[in-house]
């Protein structure tokens, strides 16, 4: 356990700071479309409740699946195991990173803890980036929800593949540039040393153990998710959904306002093909595509989440890397099918 | 190509530093709040609150998130009362900050009613647009039973407007007026939600009636009378003209699921 310095003065200045601006910037947003559509500001701060609980309710149960899965992990895998299975070549090992998803199937919400205990037990990082950008794809529930929407056709394919890609490629490029010490944030970094002899609880006891961890990482991933929620909320009160709509045509401007719209309606990947049903007839099909593989990736409240495992540079490069990828593709699959 | 240099330790140390009441008090105040999202869930599945945030057929998660969050919060009062609490592997700590934010969408289901989302959330127009793809069930509906959401999609699927004139229709939804409308018209409006009120998508179909007049934006209106297509606010549309309006309440389900 890490003993803790005196606060220094800047953090103890810096929260409250922080807290009291994101406050006032919230009270001026609805204010603002309060007196710019002449609605009463009870009725703005209305919707903007009722959008906020909705993203919460729908996400939280994910974010505690999420949290007792990395809880499992905590109690029950040790160091000694990723080490043993972890390929020792670096593309070998992304790919793994990028199939995980098949042996945890958490969604976007859920992946963040996961990652950031297998971060923990000595993961390496291209591996548990191409985890974190694929799993909330790649695993079974959400390969069943994209299939009822789509059937296997170009979608369900597309959908694949440009995931997979994606998130190789990012997490060797994240992996060959940054060592862990510099991508991760201390609490993310390995904690658990392989060879490490802890005295070995009851099973009784490592579960107990495992749903106490798993509800410290409820609050502590929790924050970001709410946090996320809401300003997804105010983007959703602030920003009107047609003028997104219609600027959206043509092979390139098409991907690029769905990935937009993914990324600020963090809808989760468990549920987002139903919904991307609804814009089959308005947009392209790499845009549908790239909204599928994009959206769970990254959106504004994964990047929060991930404010909580990586250095702020990094989160940076996961957001743009995925987003430039993903659109990549998404247009070069309209080229292919002859928009 | 990109840079990552290594950052030196010790200044990276500064996020794990949050001020920290005594330990007992923030143990039972994390207690606190997971047992209120677990009543909270709970309250939004019985008094059918629900209906108003995520699409029914995932109130199954709802169940799921509700028996976690009891169940963490029982585990939390175990290892709190028990006296061999000692292996417990905080490696982090919860501050207040934390804890506010933890409870911040308990703070705001309190103090703001609960409500659907309805015309003042409409932000930047109507569609006229289906949203999403018919069942089949949703197809052979028989005209009278058709929402506003199945008579968009007849609207889509037919060669001209003027296809249904003299169809009856008998629709409810909300109020929704644009400056360019006549004093006759209005939007006859719904929020379809595919997930939860993240997709919400207002659409609407056009009404015209003597005493349209008569009714504010934003009530809820049960419409019946006959369809004719005309010049809707410079556009030519299946117009429904109703021979009855009718106030009634906010229905259960107030949005349409496509």
């Amino acid at each position: 356990m890490r003993i803790d310095a005196l606060p220094s003065p800047r953090s103890s200045l810096f929260k409250p700071l922080l807290m009291a601006l994101l406050l006032v910037f919230f009270l001026a947003a609805t204010g603002y479309q309060a007196i710019s559509s002449g609605i009463d500001y009870a009725l703005v701060l209305g919707v903007f409740a009722t959008r906020f609980l909705g993203i919460f309710v729908e996400a939280a149960p994910f974010l505690l699946l999420g949290s007792i899965t990395a809880g499992l992990i905590e109690a029950f895998v040790k160091a000694d195991d990723i080490y043993r299975l972890v390929p020792r070549n670096r593309l070998a090992a992304t790919v793994m990173g990028a199939f995980l998803g098949l042996a945890f199937p958490v969604c976007e919400c859920g992946v963040v803890p996961v990652t950031r205990r297998l971060f923990n037990k000595g993961l390496p990082v291209s591996l548990g980036v191409a985890f974190l950008l694929g799993a909330p794809f790649m695993n079974p529930i959400v390969f069943a929800s994209t299939y009822i929407a789509f059937g296997f056709g170009p979608v369900f394919i597309g959908r694949i593949v440009i995931t997979i890609l994606v998130a190789v490629i990012v997490g060797l490029v994240i992996g060959t540039f940054a060592k862990p010490g510099a991508a991760l944030l201390p609490l993310s970094q390995q904690q658990d040393h392989p060879h490490d002899h802890h005295p070995a609880p009851t099973a009784r006891g490592k579960l107990l153990q495992a749903l106490q961890i798993a509800a410290d990482e409820f609050f502590e991933m929790g924050r970001f998710l709410i946090l996320g929620s809401a300003l997804a909320a105010l983007m959703q009160t602030l920003v009107p959904q047609e003028s997104l709509l219609a600027l959206g045509t043509g092979p390139v401007l098409s991907v690029l306002f769905m990935q937009v719209l993914a990324y600020i309606l963090s809808v989760c990947s468990t549920v987002d093909s139903f919904l991307a049903l609804a814009f089959v007839n308005t947009f392209t099909t790499g845009a549908i595509v790239s909204f599928l593989s994009f959206g769970p990736m990254v959106d504004i409240k994964s990047t929060l989440m991930f404010t909580g495992v990586f250095q702020k540079r990094i989160v940076l490069y996961l957001i743009l890397l995925p987003f430039m990828l993903n659109l990549l593709a998404g247009v070069l699959l309209n080229l292919l099918l002859g928009y | 190509m990109m840079t990552m240099e290594n950052t030196p330790m010790t200044a990276m140390a500064e996020h794990q530093h949050y001020e920290t009441p005594p330990d007992d008090l923030i143990a039972w105040a994390k207690t606190a709040i997971l047992l209120g999202m677990g009543v909270y869930f709970g309250w939004l599945l019985i008094s059918g609150n629900l209906n108003y945030y995520i699409n029914q057929r995932f109130a199954w998660l709802v169940v799921v998130g509700a028996a976690v969050f009891v169940l963490l919060a029982l585990v939390n009062i175990y290892s709190s009362l028990s006296a061999d609490a000692g292996c417990r592997h905080q490696h982090f700590q919860i501050g207040w900050d934390i804890l506010l934010i933890a409870a911040l969408p308990l703070l705001l289901a309190l103090s703001i009613p609960s409500r659907s989302l309805g015309i003042e959330a409409v932000n930047g127009g109507i569609s006229l647009n289906p949203v999403g793809v018919a069942s089949q069930s949703a197809l052979q509906r028989s005209p009278l039973d058709r929402n506003i959401l199945d008579w968009l999609r007849e609207f889509e699927r037919a060669s001209t407007p003027a296809a249904f004139n003299g169809a009856a229709a008998d629709v409810i939804g909300f109020v929704y007026r644009e400056p360019g409308f006549a004093e006759d018209g209005f939007m006859l409006s719904r929020f379809t939600m595919s997930c939860c009120v993240a997709d919400a998508f207002a659409i609407g179909m056009p009404v015209s009636a003597p005493d349209a007049a008569d009714f504010e934006a934003g009530v809820w209106l049960r419409a019946r009378g006959k369809l004719a297509a005309d010049d809707f606010a410079g556009d030519y549309l299946p117009v429904l003209f109703a021979d009855s309006l009718e106030p009634i309440a906010e229905p259960q389900q107030p949005y349409l699921y496509p």
